[in-house]
C-alpha cells in the first residue's frame, strides 16, 4: 500500500469496495461476499438509496480523531458551519486529554469562515491569516488544517499555500484533506487523518547517535524494541479500555504504546521503535498500518477487536504468536476466563433469553454480539454502518447467526425503525446519534460504545453485562416517552419492506 | 470583508434554518447537501443549545440528498427530485422545507424548478437557499422566517388590532428560546393581546399561517428578526417596532410601554400590569435582602454573548442587581451601523456605570480585554484587583473563568454544561431565574 504521494487518501468505496446499503441475513451476506457482489463489478458495489437521511461525512468523523491530538490547534478551512460539531467535544475532550496529561489544553479550533466573496476569489488570504494567527496566539506544536468541501471545489491550492506558510510558523502544519462530498463512506475519514499523520507526524525520533555504538547499548535498544507493541486506539475507546488492554499485554511481557488518539506529536516518532502495530479495528487502521509496513517495515496485526471473551482470547493469542509468548498467553487466558465466567453467572440468570438488536460500526456490533451470546441473549438483528472485508474474522466468534437479519446503513433511522417494528427486540444496543428516533420504540438502549466506559478486554465483558442488566431493569424513561411522542414516519412505511429504497450502483 | 473566527458561537445559515424548523411542529426539512451537513449541524446544535435533541424528525432522521462527487459534476437536481418524492412517501409532516448546502449552491442546482414539480403533491413544499457561506445561524432564522412570510402566511387585509407577533428570538442560538417566548407571551397577554410566537409551547402551524392578521410585529432584538419584520411589512403590511431584549423589571417596563404606545393601549392598564409584575418580582427578591447584605453579594461581572443578551444582561446587572459589569463582549457578525445601535444600549445606566463594550467574534479575545480594562498588578503592595467577579457567557469562557478563578454562569450559545428545558431568562420571571442561578453558584459551597 502506498498512497502517500497522492494529495489525499482515496475514497473507501474505491479502495475497499465498501458497501453502505444492503439488507438480508448473515448467511445471505456471506453468500454475497463469496459471489463477489461487493467487488469491482459486483451488483452491490456502490449501492445507494432513493431516500436517505443525513449520515455524517469524513470531515466530521476526522474531527473525532483530530480533536484528541494534544498540543494541536485545528484550522477548519471551510465556511462557518463545517466542524461546528466540535462544540459538543469541548468539555469531554479536555477531560479525556487530561487523563493522559493533567496540563493538556482543551480543543481549540478556528474556522476560516469562507463567505460568498471567498467562493468567487478563493480562500487563500483567509487561510494564511488564520494559520498565522493560530501560530502566534496559541503557540501549538502542530496546526492541523482540515478542509471542507468548498475549498476543494473552488480549487484552493492548499498544500502549496501551507508549504509556503510552513516557512513562517513555529508549529508544524499538517494538512488533512477530508472534504465530505468525496466519499459516501464516512470511515474514509480514518484514512484522511492517517494520511496527514503519516506525512507530517511520523518520522524517526532524534536520538543520540554514537560514532561507534557499544554492543551493550545496541543490545539494550534491540531488546527494548523487541518487546514494544503499538496498540492503535480509537476515539470511541475509554482510558479504562486502554488500561485493560495494557494490563493484558503487560502480563505476557510486552510494553504497550497507544497511538493515535490523545497522543502527543512526539509519541508518533517513538512509535516507530516498535516490533508490531496492533489494530483493534480494521475499519480504523488498515491504511495506517499498511503504510507503516511499506515505509518502515513494521509488521502489523489486523484481526479481531478485543470485545467479548473469545475475541479477546484470540486477540491476545495472535499478538503473543508474534513474540513466541503463546504459553504465557494461554496461562493468562485460562486464568482470566475462569474468573470472568464465574462473575457473569448472576447476569446470565437475569438476561438469558432476551433478544437484542445491535447497530453501529461493523466490527463493533459483531464483536459485541459475542458478549450477548455469552450471557444467553439472542441476537435479533444487526445494523452496520458499512460493510467490507474487515467484518469476516469477527463472525467466527458467533454461533447460530445464519438467519439473523443484517442491515447495512450509515445511520438511516427510517430503515432501522421499520426493521425494529418487525424484530421487536427487548433491548437496543446502538451507536450514538439518532436516539431521538430509537427511544420512541419504548425500549431500553445501551450505548454501543462510550469514551467514559469500559467495553474492551475481559473487564469490558463484565462491565457491559453489568450495565446491560442495569439498563434493562428500568426502561420507563423510553417507555413513557414512546407513549407520548410519535415517530415521524407515515404508517404505510411500516407495511413496506425495510429495504425498499435501496438502489444499486449509486454515486461514487 | 469577513475574517476567520476562533471557536464560532454559531453555525451556518443551514444550521440556523434547521434549528428554526426544529422549533416548528410537524415541519420536515429536506436537506439538499453533502451527507455530513445535517449530522454535523445537529451535533453542534444539540450540545450547544443545552441538549435540545433531534425532536420529532431532526438529528440523524433529517432527510438529506447526501450528494457526492458525481452529483456535483453532473448536477444534483435529479437526486433532489428523487429525494423529495421519497420523503413525501415516508415522512409524516405537514410542511416540507427544502434547504440547501454550499455545494449545490455553487454548482447552481435550480431549487425552484425542482420544487415546483411538486406543486400538486398535496403538501406545502417551501424552498429556502441556505448555503453555509452566507451569514451564520441568525441568517438561517431570517431566511426561514422570510420564506414563511412570503410563501406560507396567509395575506389578510383586515388586521386584528389586539394581535401581535414576536420576532427576534432565534431558536437554539437563544438557548432559552422556548421559556423566553412563553414569558414574553405571558406579559403581553396581560395587556389583553393575542400573541403569536411562531414556536414554543402550544404554537401550531395554523397559528403561523394566521400571523398575517397581526397589527404589530415586536422584534425583541436590535439585530435579529429585523429582516423578517421588514419582509412582514412588505408582504403583509404589518408595521414593526424593535424593543431590545427585555430582562428585569425595568427593561420589561420599557418593553411593555413601547408595545402599548405602538398599539395605543391605555396607559393605565399598562401601568397596572407593570405594578403587578414588580410586586411579584420584589416579593421574591426581598428574600435576598438578608443574604445579599449579610455576606456582600455584590460582584464585578464580565458578560459575553450575542447582541440580544449582552446589552440586556449588562443593564440588568448594573441597574437592578447592583453589580459592576465592567466588560461586555458582543460576539455576532455585525456591521458598523449595527455596532452603533448596540453601543447606545450601554448609555445612561441608572447606576452611572459605563461598561467597556467590545465587538469581537473570537473566543481567545475575551481574556485580552480583561487585561485592557483593568490595570495589572505591577507588584504593588496594595492592589485594587478585579475581584470578586462573575462571568456570564458561553461554555467557551470556562477556561478563562478557571484561569482567573471566576465563577461562570453559561447564558449564551454554546451551553454544553447545562441542560435547558423550559427555563426563561427574559422578562420578569426570567430575571428571577437569573438571580436564582447566579446566587446559587455563589452559595454552592455553603
Amino acid at each position: 500500500m502506498d498512497y502517500l504521494n497522492a494529495k489525499s487518501a482515496p475514497a473507501r468505496e474505491d479502495r475497499l469496495k465498501t458497501n453502505i446499503a444492503y439488507g438480508g441475513t448473515c448467511e445471505q451476506l456471506r453468500g454475497c461476499v463469496e459471489k463477489g457482489c461487493f467487488g469491482e463489478s459486483g451488483c452491490l458495489n456502490l449501492a445507494g438509496r432513493r431516500f436517505s437521511q443525513t449520515q455524517g461525512c469524513q470531515f466530521t468523523l476526522s474531527l473525532a480523531i483530530l480533536n484528541t491530538l494534544r498540543n494541536a490547534v485545528i484550522v477548519m478551512h471551510s465556511p462557518i458551519g463545517c466542524g461546528a460539531c466540535s462544540t459538543g467535544n469541548i468539555g469531554v475532550n479536555k477531560t479525556f486529554k487530561q487523563l493522559r496529561d493533567p496540563r493538556a489544553e482543551g480543543v481549540i479550533w478556528l474556522s476560516t469562515n469562507l463567505d460568498e466573496a471567498d467562493v468567487i476569489n478563493g480562500g487563500e488570504r483567509k487561510l494564511r491569516e488564520t494559520v498565522l494567527y493560530a501560530d502566534l496566539e496559541f503557540r501549538p506544536e502542530t496546526i492541523i488544517v482540515a478542509n471542507g468541501c468548498v475549498p476543494a471545489l473552488i480549487g484552493d491550492d492548499i498544500d502549496n499555500i501551507l508549504a509556503d506558510l510552513q516557512t513562517q510558523t513555529a508549529a508544524v502544519i499538517v494538512p488533512i484533506h477530508c472534504e465530505g462530498f468525496k466519499s459516501k463512506v464516512m470511515a474514509t475519514a480514518y484514512d484522511a487523518v492517517y494520511h496527514g499523520i503519516l506525512k507530517k507526524y511520523v518520522k524517526k525520533p532524534e536520538r543520540r547517535e554514537y560514532v561507534t555504538e557499544p554492543d551493550l547499548e545496541m543490545l539494550k535498544k534491540q531488546y527494548r524494541i523487541s518487546r514494544n507493541v503499538n496498540v492503535l486506539n480509537v476515539s470511541s475507546m475509554s482510558r479504562a479500555d486502554e488500561l485493560e488492554l495494557q494490563r493484558l499485554l503487560t502480563a505476557i511481557g510486552l510494553n504497550v504504546t497507544f497511538i493515535p488518539c490523545y497522543a502527543e506529536p512526539e509519541d508518533f516518532q517513538y512509535s516507530l521503535e516498535t516490533s508490531l502495530n496492533v489494530s483493534i479495528c480494521g475499519t480504523h487502521d488498515d491504511y495506517f498500518v499498511g503504510h507503516l509496513k511499506e515505509k518502515y517495515d513494521i509488521p502489523f496485526l489486523i484481526d479481531t477487536i478485543p470485545i467479548g471473551r473469545k475475541n479477546t482470547d484470540r486477540w491476545i493469542l495472535k499478538i503473543a504468536g508474534y513474540f513466541g509468548l503463546e504459553k504465557e498467553a494461554r496461562q493468562l487466558i485460562a486464568y482470566e476466563n475462569e474468573l470472568l465466567d464465574r462473575s457473569l453467572e448472576p447476569f446470565r440468570s437475569r438476561l438469558s433469553g432476551k433478544r437484542a438488536f445491535l447497530a453501529g460500526g461493523e466490527v463493533r456490533i459483531i464483536a459485541t454480539a459475542e458478549i450477548l451470546q455469552d450471557l444467553g441473549i439472542t441476537v435479533a438483528g444487526f445494523k452496520a454502518h458499512h460493510f467490507d472485508e474487515f467484518i469476516t474474522p469477527i463472525f467466527e466468534s458467533l454461533e447460530d447467526i445464519d438467519d439473523v437479519p443484517i442491515h447495512v446503513a450509515t445511520n438511516q433511522p427510517f430503515e432501522q425503525t421499520n426493521l425494529l417494528k418487525r424484530l421487536k427486540p427487548d433491548v437496543i444496543i446502538t451507536h450514538t446519534g439518532g436516539n431521538n428516533i430509537a427511544a420512541k420504540h419504548g425500549l431500553p438502549i445501551l450505548p454501543l460504545f462510550g469514551p467514559a466506559y469500559n467495553y474492551l478486554g475481559y473487564s469490558g465483558v463484565f462491565e457491559v453485562a453489568r450495565r446491560l442488566n442495569r439498563i434493562m431493569s428500568n426502561p420507563q424513561f423510553n417507555k413513557k416517552l414512546a407513549e407520548n411522542k410519535p415517530l415521524p414516519f407515515r404508517e404505510d412505511w411500516y407495511g413496506k419492506d425495510p429495504f425498499t429504497y435501496i438502489k444499486k450502483q449509486d454515486v461514487v | 470583508m469577513s475574517k476567520f473566527v476562533d471557536r464560532p458561537r454559531y453555525t451556518c445559515s443551514l444550521g440556523g434554518a434547521l434549528a428554526t424548523l426544529r422549533a416548528i411542529p410537524r415541519a420536515v426539512p429536506i436537506i439538499h447537501a453533502s451527507a455530513g451537513c445535517g449530522h454535523n449541524l445537529h451535533n453542534a446544535i444539540n450540545s450547544g443549545a443545552g441538549y435540545i435533541g433531534g425532536g420529532y424528525c431532526g438529528g440523524l432522521s433529517l432527510p438529506s440528498s447526501n450528494v457526492a462527487e458525481r452529483d456535483i459534476v453532473f448536477g444534483g437536481e435529479d437526486r433532489l427530485r428523487e429525494q423529495i418524492q421519497s420523503t413525501l412517501e415516508i415522512m409524516d409532516g405537514d410542511v416540507f422545507f427544502v434547504l440547501t448546502g454550499c455545494m449545490v449552491e455553487m454548482i447552481g442546482d435550480d431549487l425552484e424548478a425542482v420544487t415546483s414539480d411538486f406543486s400538486d403533491c398535496g403538501k406545502t413544499l417551501i424552498a429556502v437557499h441556505t448555503p453555509s457561506f452566507r451569514g451564520n445561524s441568525y441568517t438561517g432564522y431570517e431566511l426561514v422566517m422570510e420564506a414563511l412570510i412570503q410563501k406560507y402566511i396567509t395575506k389578510q387585509d383586515v388586521k386584528d388590532p389586539k394581535a401581535v407577533n414576536i420576532l427576534g428570538i432565534v431558536p437554539a442560538q437563544d438557548v432559552f428560546w422556548e421559556g423566553n417566548l412563553r414569558e414574553l407571551k405571558r406579559l403581553l397577554q396581560k395587556l389583553g393581546l393575542t400573541v403569536n410566537t411562531f414556536f414554543g409551547e402550544g404554537e401550531t402551524l395554523k397559528d403561523i399561517g394566521n400571523a398575517g392578521k397581526a397589527a404589530l410585529n415586536i422584534v425583541v432584538s436590535d439585530i435579529h428578526g429585523v429582516q423578517a419584520a421588514e419582509a412582514f411589512e412588505e408582504f403583509h403590511a404589518i408595521p414593526f417596532i424593535t424593543t431590545g431584549f427585555p430582562i428585569g423589571t425595568a427593561a420589561t417596563e420599557v418593553f411593555l410601554r413601547a408595545v402599548s404606545e405602538a398599539l395605543g393601549i391605555d396607559d393605565s392598564l399598562t401601568g397596572v400590569v407593570i405594578k403587578e409584575e414588580k410586586a411579584i418580582y420584589y416579593d421574591y427578591l426581598e428574600r435576598l435582602a438578608d443574604l445579599y447584605n449579610d455576606i456582600d453579594m455584590q460582584r464585578y461581572a464580565v458578560v459575553v454573548g450575542d447582541s440580544s443578551y449582552v446589552p440586556a444582561i449588562t443593564r440588568f446587572l448594573s441597574d437592578e442587581l447592583g453589580w459592576l459589569p465592567e466588560l461586555a463582549v458582543i460576539t455576532d457578525f455585525l456591521d458598523d451601523k449595527q455596532k452603533n445601535i448596540l453601543s447606545r444600549r450601554f448609555e445612561n445606566f441608572e447606576s452611572g456605570l459605563k461598561p467597556s463594550v467590545r465587538f469581537d467574534t473570537d473566543a481567545s479575545s475575551v481574556r485580552k480585554y480583561i487585561a485592557e480594562i483593568w490595570p495589572r498588578n505591577r507588584n504593588d503592595r496594595y492592589y485594587d484587583s478585579f475581584s470578586p467577579t462573575v462571568v456570564l457567557g458561553s461554555v467557551f469562557e470556562r477556561d478563562l473563568a478557571v484561569e482567573f478563578g471566576f465563577p461562570l454562569l453559561t447564558v449564551s450559545y454554546p451551553v454544553t454544561n447545562r441542560v435547558v428545558l423550559d427555563r426563561a431568562y427574559a422578562g420578569v420571571k426570567g430575571a428571577l431565574s437569573i438571580v436564582e442561578d447566579l446566587f446559587s453558584i455563589l452559595v454552592a459551597g455553603r
